[in-house]
């Protein structure tokens, strides 16, 4: 079946088997910035927005949500424009590994067009579905504090 | 990872008689879709078509003529952020909610996809029962039963040829208390004894009561023997006596997870703990 998404702004089709998950479309059309690991939705290395809302794309079917808009970590910045929160997240370490980083980085982003001055509490509660065996999620939380200074300074 | 194979077409209904012609005539093939979790998690490999709920605008959390409407797509977040969900009970509503799976998949889980599958983990069955819910389901008419009946009931079998369209229950008053106790191994993990009570006290007594667990490991159900022993008495006395009468009354468990001692001793527990944090 076909099936229309918007990712990163841009308009795409695809032809898919009605019974794959989106983390699999997305890879297999070379979004590879979303990275695929448990497959049950556990650890959030796999997630994207999904009209603005971040979830688990290997929990979602793909057809589910035909016609949605999609927002991968490539949709926030790129290295030469990168958003505040990529920015942060490398400049307070919070990239080791970097597998878990587009997936954390993107909930962190829906938590702060949500909440632009979030506790730390808040913080916590908005990534913990994103797992790290890295950091230690100290410098994850930094980053993101850190984001939120350069975004008020209009960074 | 093509776990479901043999899906062959989906379809997107914008009415629920539709969705019940549709779901009539695929028959055990067909499933019906609300976040997904369950069937991605879970795959059935028999499932050929799929029956997305998504166009049938059952999302919303609304009160009406004082009983709050949860729609059967609403996610867990919607409701915990919805502002009418957030002024019950001080807040311990939204805040029982927000501690349940990750803040990924409480965008996922859905109201009705939980009472569908009544997974015996499930923390919203659990507060569903505590708040002495209405399932709402259609079949080609409208059907309204107690939560705790209609669990009772061949529910799987009625939900071949039905759909749940919400969930509701009573707007309590400010006389009533509401809390939740979860036991997890972690804070996204899978709850390993949940409890929840919703209690109207008034002059220090408890007037009326409602006691609910689940992950015995069993499906969540209420607690009657606890509801009877607590209804009439002095909240003070209540917190001395309920952990001994719940503790040797739980109809708990063993599993590879906890054994049956462990799940007794939480029951009472949590049974003394959600008391006093109405006496305060």
């Amino acid at each position: 079946m076909k099936v229309h998404y918007k990712i990163n702004g841009k308009d795409y089709e695809f032809d898919i088997h009605p019974g794959k998950v989106l983390l699999d479309i997305l890879r297999e059309n070379g979004f590879t910035e979303v990275k695929g690991n448990c497959y049950m939705g556990t650890c959030g290395a796999c997630t994207v927005l999904i009209n603005g809302t971040p979830k688990t794309s290997c929990t979602v079917l793909a057809a589910q949500v035909n016609g949605a808009e999609i927002t991968t970590v490539k949709g926030l910045g790129d290295i030469l424009n990168p958003h505040p929160l990529q920015k942060a997240f490398v400049e307070k370490g919070a990239v080791q590994c970097g597998y878990c980083t587009p997936g954390t980085i993107l909930a962190a982003y829906a938590l702060l067009k949500e909440n632009s001055n979030p506790t730390d509490e808040d913080i916590k509660k908005a990534i913990d579905g994103n797992l790290c065996r890295c950091t230690g999620y100290v410098q994850q939380v930094e980053a993101i504090k850190y984001a939120i200074t350069l975004l008020k300074e209009g960074k | 990872m093509l776990k479901l194979k043999n899906v062959e077409e989906c379809f997107y209904p914008e009415t629920l008689e539709e969705a019940i012609a549709i779901l009539r005539e695929k028959g055990d093939k067909a499933k019906v879709v609300g976040g997904g979790l369950h069937l991605t998690v879970f795959p059935n490999p028999q499932v050929q078509y799929f029956i997305f709920l998504d166009n049938l605008g059952l999302n919303y959390v609304r009160e009406e003529n004082g009983t709050v409407s949860i729609g059967a797509t609403v996610t867990i977040n919607n409701a915990a952020k919805s502002d009418l969900i957030k002024g019950f009970f001080n807040g311990n509503l939204s805040s029982a909610l927000s501690l349940i799976a990750s803040e990924l998949l409480r965008n996922q889980i859905t109201f009705g996809g939980s009472v569908a599958q009544r997974e015996p983990y499930s923390d919203i069955t659990t507060i569903l029962l505590a708040l002495d819910t209405e399932v709402v389901y259609f079949d080609g008419s409208e059907h309204t039963e107690k939560i705790d009946e209609f669990f009772e009931t061949d529910f799987r079998a009625k939900l071949k040829e039905a759909i749940i369209k919400e969930v509701r229950f009573k707007k309590f008053d400010s006389s009533y208390k509401f809390g939740m106790e979860r036991h997890v191994r972690n804070a996204t993990d899978i709850a390993l004894l949940n409890m929840a009570m919703l209690a109207q006290i008034e002059e220090n007594k408890i007037k009326d009561i409602i006691v609910s667990y689940g992950s015995r490991p069993m499906p969540a159900i209420r607690f009657k023997a606890l509801e009877d022993f607590l209804k009439g008495k002095d909240l003070n006395e209540a917190v001395k006596e309920v952990y001994s009468f719940a503790k040797e009354n739980a109809d708990v468990k063993g599993d590879i997870r906890r054994d049956e001692q462990y799940r007794r001793e939480l029951t009472g527990v949590f049974a003394k703990r959600l008391l006093e944090s109405f006496g305060r």
